[in-house]
């Protein structure tokens, strides 16, 4: 399997912890259902290692998660958050900043590619100096995909991406998020609220209602 | 100490209660509600002021190396315990971490100040030892207090952000170091304010005391200018010690951040 997770178990508000499993192949989107406040994001959190679980334990091609370094981990398997926060200075500085990190020093973000994902997901060239402190919510949330893009992760987690966007916007951003996932070595996980993911290809249901209603033996 | 001191007599000294007075006047008048406070205050500033004339009288006259080295000791305890108490945004800060850091600041400020520049003999002479620590630690004690709040404080406030760099692969340190830098900062600047301003708008307390006691004022301002750089020198190293010891308390072992700098979130 690409990417999976085994008996991961987290509380989530008051009631008994959840117990999940799932494995993705690549190409494989796993979309995450349940009503607000059930653990979605608790979710995505925890397979972004931005908290940790109760038990249980997460798989990037076939590599236990204690076995890879959480920064790179955390590259690998890059959480988009609902409401992305940006870093200070323009939308190119946005683009530019993760570049500077360590775990990714050696590499750096395609020009060509980074202006295709702004004209396809309806971003202005002009913003591309615009401070990013000034965007709107549904263009701070396109830009933060494509930052997250950039930096080549296997797999996307990705909280609410089209909450803020509106239905052109949201049509464009399923035609990326389709295309990146027919590269080679890649997946994701969606959490979403509205059903126009529909037409994305290798769809897989994880229901965390369900999940708790009957926790798996 | 210099010939030329005025003393001030038990009978000249019960004159300052005068003032005590003013001060109640004012405090009752307008029904500030610090009367008692001012009470206590007063009595605690003649008594402690006494005793420690006395403590300082009798380590001058043992003059010797494991007494200065004590009190000096006791003395960064009593700052560590001060600065780590003085941070709102911080619970439950170990005092030991505050104690290390002041103690490696002022011990190496301190030793460049009175092995190398005034150099007295023998050179833990307590005379010189004692009153230069004092000075360090008053300022190093608020500077590293200011420092690890505002590191706390900035933590929180860009907790989203630093989330951020991390899901881009940032190491812990990578990640927090805007809010290294602006707590660094936040503690050395009244430190370097007062460089700008010193003999303009204010006349240091150490000059000041020296010309009181007859001091040459060329040979005071020579004190003072050693002081305020030694103080300097020691703000920064004590903060930049105990915001690196810090940072890494604000990240989990797996350098995720700890639930208490991010919990505003949801």
């Amino acid at each position: 399997m690409f990417f999976s997770f085994r008996d991961l178990s987290f509380a989530a508000g008051s009631q008994a912890p959840f117990v999940l499993s799932a494995a993705l192949k690549a190409g494989e989107i796993l979309v995450v259902r349940g009503p607000s406040g059930v653990g979605k994001s608790t979710l995505l959190r925890i397979l972004a290692r931005l908290q940790p679980a109760s038990g249980g334990t997460a798989y990037l091609e076939e590599q236990p998660w204690q076995d890879i370094p959480s920064p790179i981990w955390r590259a690998s398997v890059h959480y988009v958050a609902q409401k992305p926060a940006l870093f200070d200075g323009s939308v190119a500085d946005n683009f530019a900043k993760p570049f500077s990190l360590r775990t990714l020093s050696g590499t750096s973000p395609d020009p060509a590619r980074t202006g295709a994902l702004m004209e396809t997901l309806k971003l202005p060239p002009t913003l591309w100096e615009q401070d990013a402190r000034t965007l709107s919510g549904g263009e701070a949330s396109r830009v933060a995909f494509i930052r997250g893009l950039l930096i080549e992760p296997k797999v996307l987690l990705l909280d609410e991406p089209t909450a803020a966007l509106d239905e052109t916007s949201r049509t464009a951003f399923y035609g990326v998020l389709g295309d990146w996932l027919k590269g080679a070595g890649r997946a994701a996980l969606l959490v979403s609220h509205t059903d126009d993911y529909l037409d994305l290809p290798g769809l897989k249901f994880l229901d965390l209602a369900e999940s708790r209603r009957r926790p798996l033996p | 100490m210099q010939t030329s001191t005025l003393p001030i007599s038990y009978a000249q000294l019960t004159f300052s209660v005068l003032l005590v007075l003013i001060t109640g006047g004012i405090a009752s008048l307008l029904r500030l509600g610090l009367l008692k406070s001012l009470v206590w205050g007063t009595v605690r500033t003649f008594v402690q002021l006494t005793l420690v004339g006395y403590v300082l009288t009798y380590l001058f006259k043992l003059n010797s190396f494991w007494p200065v080295l004590l009190v000096t000791l006791l003395m960064s305890f009593v700052a560590a315990r001060t600065a780590v108490k003085r941070t709102p945004n911080v619970r439950n800060y170990p005092t030991l971490l505050a104690f290390v850091s002041l103690l490696a600041s002022t011990y190496l400020v301190g030793s460049i100040v009175t092995g190398l520049i005034i150099a007295p003999t023998p050179w833990y002479s307590p005379r010189i030892v004692i009153p230069i620590f004092g000075m360090l630690l008053g300022n190093s004690m608020n500077g590293i207090a200011i420092s690890l709040d505002r590191l706390y404080a900035d933590a929180r406030a860009r907790a989203a952000e630093i989330e951020a760099l991390l899901t881009f692969g940032a190491t812990p340190w990578e990640a927090i170091q805007s809010s290294v830098r602006e707590a660094l900062r936040a503690g050395l600047t009244p430190t370097i304010n007062s460089l700008m301003v010193v003999g303009i708008v204010s006349l240091p307390g150490m000059m000041t005391g020296q010309i009181l006691g007859g001091a040459d004022p060329l040979q005071a301002v020579r004190y003072q200018i050693v002081v305020m750089l030694m103080i300097a020198a020691a703000v920064a190293i004590g903060c930049l010690l105990l915001v690196g010891f810090s940072f890494k308390k604000l990240f989990t072992s797996d350098g995720a951040l700890q639930p208490f700098v991010g919990q505003s979130r949801q």
